[in-house]
């Protein structure tokens, strides 16, 4: 089989498998990990620089690893040392670059096709923000694609807002400047209209949002319905808050009910993403879900699954990765429970002592 | 009677009495501290015996004296004014109030700072951490001298400043992150002095021209890896960095798989500590980006499955170093134009440099490279106390001088 009939082959089985999953139906373990296993499989035929770590490490197409949990992972660092792509990326469709703020150069995930990375997003924002079916205005503070198309959550909220928006999108994050006084127009614009408005935002944003709206005397109250997609924590940032202290001051700032604010977690080296299950629960009890087709081990540094509640590096095997690596291992740290993941110490970043970060990053991904 | 009464030759004789006692590691405010700190930083046992031995030996009488009189000419200028041939009579009269605010990685860092503005006869205000050490400290100095005791307070606070007004005091000495220190300066008065120490990495410098005997690599190697290993690589003053100049008597990678072998040697005197996830997460990350690349022909990788200690040969030029718990990245290169390149590159200032021979070309580049102190390997992590830390003196910051010409 060609390589483009594999990979479309490949991409049918995900894209059913994301559409089942809207109609309610969701992916055995035993389907996980025979989808899984073939998608590494490929990606050895495909992905020289990730066969050649999975070789270095025992495996090949004919020692492959007996569940999806032994897949070797790479780690997210590596998309900065390496072309990690099935295919030539002179090719691809999307080019998405890593954040830099760690060591303060970025790597690039490149994708053959839009498909299932818009069919991938736009279900898990589905079910993590818009249950509802709601129809939104949506606000974006982050990168706006026209101005920096690299970033994938730029290109996320483009394409949440195209298909789910109601036409009116406004992007309020210019550069590193945010443009309070256009957002607060559209905001009361929004009110007159009543009509229900999603704030998407890195954490960062949101608090230089909120400082903003409380130096300007400002306290909306926006639309009933309306709510807030807080992405990205505060890494490499050199100001932080509690999470809780932030969503406080947003529900205040902008009249929506705290239950309404929720929290992405995702990065550019993966396709799908996290989302709060229940945003009713204090922050410190919220868990995180992702859709079926992305699985999470809490790993020691020997790379060895923790016990559930123990806490640990973060490994990913997001089947929609098709075209990349199905497995991640990160350094995002992170608890497993029965009901979900919870994140923790991604806030602290991996800060380079002895020299700092210049300028504040306001694009974490 | 205050402290400003008392001739210097006292109060330098209170501290070293009081130093001595400490460096008895029996002594019971000692051990008490040291299991404070133990608890606060992670670090094993003996990284933390072996850093207080550190602290507290080089404070005796005469190495007081001489730091203070290699600074101000002679000790008696802080207790009245001198005559000089041809000049007029100077003293040194002390600065003020001096508080020393001090970071959270390194033991006792404040200490010195502290000690050496008391013999300037000022009082001092040092932001203590946890452990309470310097608390510790001050209290045994009280026991020698009341004066001391008098003019000392070690207290706790969060940030910069806390309840503390810096604009209160006449000079500030401050270590930690750039933004930290930015913050501080915005606090003070502007007449203050203000002696910062903002962060900064040391580096290493293998020369080719080196010239070893037979086995003397192996205790070279050991010399670099105490300078990595000790206090986790989390100090200014710990070599995170190693440039090894090609044409040597071992190539960079038999240098690489010594290093390995030193590491685990000298894991066993100084054991990691009790990392934090986030940082074991990072090394492992770091592990395995650089076995990526070692997969693909690029430079090569030594570490354990713990991620307890990591080795990167080669990593791209085009990344700043990692600066990671226990990890040492070497970089092969032809000459030190390499290393001010790479460091101007990633905007790097070095705090100090290890050298095996200080060959004039490696001493300028670490001199242009704004390095402090050029050092053996081995003694990076154990500055004399007549060093002049960050470039700055010991004692003369605290000092304001008169002369007297009537």
């Amino acid at each position: 089989m060609s390589y483009a009939r594999e990979s479309r082959a490949l991409d049918d089985e995900l894209l059913a498998v994301i559409a089942r999953w809207r109609a309610g139906r969701t992916l055995t373990d035993g389907d996980f990990d025979d989808l899984a296993l073939r998608i590494f499989a490929y990606q050895l035929r495909y992905n020289a620089p990730f066969a050649q770590y999975a070789a270095s490490l025992g495996y090949s197409s004919r020692a492959l690893p007996a569940s999806w949990q032994a897949i070797p992972p790479v780690p997210a660092a590596a998309f900065k040392e390496a072309t990690l792509a099935t295919f030539d990326p002179a090719t691809s469709v999307l080019a998405f670059e890593t954040s830099g703020t760690t060591r303060g150069v970025g790597g690039r995930h490149y994708f053959d096709t839009a498909a299932l990375y818009d069919a991938a997003l736009l279900a898990g924002f589905d079910a993590g923000l818009r249950r509802d079916g709601a129809r939104l205005r949506y606000a974006n503070f982050v990168p706006n694609p026209a101005e920096r198309p690299q970033s994938s959550l730029g290109y996320m909220m483009a394409r949440v807002s195209s298909q789910f928006g109601d036409g009116e999108t406004g992007w309020y994050l210019r550069g590193d400047e945010l443009l309070v006084d256009a957002f607060v127009r559209d905001a009361y614009a929004a009110c007159a209209d009543r009509q229900p408005v999603c704030i998407a935002t890195t954490a960062f944003a949101l608090l230089h949002l909120v400082e903003a709206l409380a130096a300007r005397g400002i306290a909306l109250q926006l639309p009933p319905g309306s709510r807030v997609m807080e992405t990205g924590g505060f890494k490499g940032r050199t100001r932080s808050v509690a999470r809780a202290e932030l969503y406080a001051a947003a529900t205040d700032r902008l009249g929506v009910a705290p239950d309404a604010i929720r929290a992405e977690y995702g990065m550019t080296e993966l396709t799908s993403q996290y989302y709060d299950a229940d945003g009713s629960l204090p922050i410190e009890r919220r868990r995180k879900v992702a859709p079926p087709w992305l699985r999470t081990r809490v790993v020691g540094p020997d790379g060895t699954t923790l016990p559930d509640g123990t806490v640990g590096a973060l490994v990913h095997v997001d089947l929609a990765n098709r075209g990349s690596c199905v497995a991640i291992a990160t350094d995002d740290l992170g608890v497993r429970f029965d009901d979900g993941l919870v994140l923790i110490g991604r806030d602290a970043g991996a800060s380079l002592r002895g020299c700092s970060l210049d300028a504040e990053d306001l694009l974490p991904r | 009677m205050p402290l400003v009464q008392h001739p210097v030759g006292r109060i330098v004789a209170a501290v070293a009495d009081a130093a001595e006692r400490w460096r008895d590691a029996d002594f019971p405010p000692r051990v008490r501290a040291l299991a404070r700190i133990v608890e606060r930083t992670g670090y094993a046992g003996e990284v933390v015996e072996y850093a207080l031995d550190r602290l507290f030996q080089p404070l005796t009488r005469d190495a007081l004296t001489d730091a203070i009189t290699s600074e101000l000419g002679r000790l008696e200028v802080l207790d009245r004014f001198v005559a000089r041939d041809r000049l007029p009579a100077l003293r040194a009269v002390p600065i003020g109030r001096v508080c020393v605010i001090s970071s959270r990685t390194t033991i006792g860092v404040g200490l010195w700072p502290a000690l050496f503005a008391i013999c300037a006869k000022c009082s001092v205000v040092v932001k203590d951490r946890e452990d309470a050490l310097i608390a510790a400290f001050f209290a045994t100095l009280a026991d020698e001298l009341d004066a001391i005791g008098d003019a000392l307070v070690a207290m706790r606070w969060e940030g910069a400043a806390g309840s503390v007004d810096l604009h209160a005091f006449d000079a500030v000495v401050a270590f930690g992150s750039d933004a930290g220190i930015a913050s501080i300066g915005r606090a003070l008065a502007p007449t203050a002095r203000f002696i910062a120490h903002p962060g900064s990495l040391s580096a290493g410098y293998l020369e080719a021209d080196a010239a070893f005997e037979r086995g003397a690599a192996a205790a070279l190697a050991e010399s670099i890896a105490r300078d990595v290993l000790l206090y986790d690589t989390e100090g200014c003053l710990s070599l995170g960095l190693l440039f090894i100049e090609r044409g040597g008597a071992l190539a960079p990678q038999q240098w690489a798989h010594e290093l390995a072998g030193a590491f685990a040697r000298v894991t066993i005197e100084f054991p990691p500590g009790a990392h934090d996830p986030a940082a074991r997460a990072r090394v492992a990350q770091a592990r395995d980006a650089a076995t990526v690349r070692a997969s693909g022909g690029s430079g090569a990788v030594f570490s354990d499955p713990g991620a307890n200690a990591l080795i990167v040969l080669d990593p791209p030029k085009r990344l700043p170093p990692a600066l990671l718990p226990r990890t040492l990245e070497i970089h092969a290169v032809d000459a030190p134009s390499e290393v001010a390149e790479y460091l101007a590159a990633h905007r790097l200032r070095l705090q100090a440099l290890a050298t095996v021979t200080a060959r004039a070309d490696v001493t300028a580049m670490g001199i242009d490279a704004g390095a402090t102190r050029i050092a053996a390997f081995g003694a990076l992590q154990a500055p004399a106390l007549g060093d002049r830390h960050g470039g700055r003196p010991r004692i003369a910051d605290f000092v304001r001088w008169v002369t007297r010409d009537a």
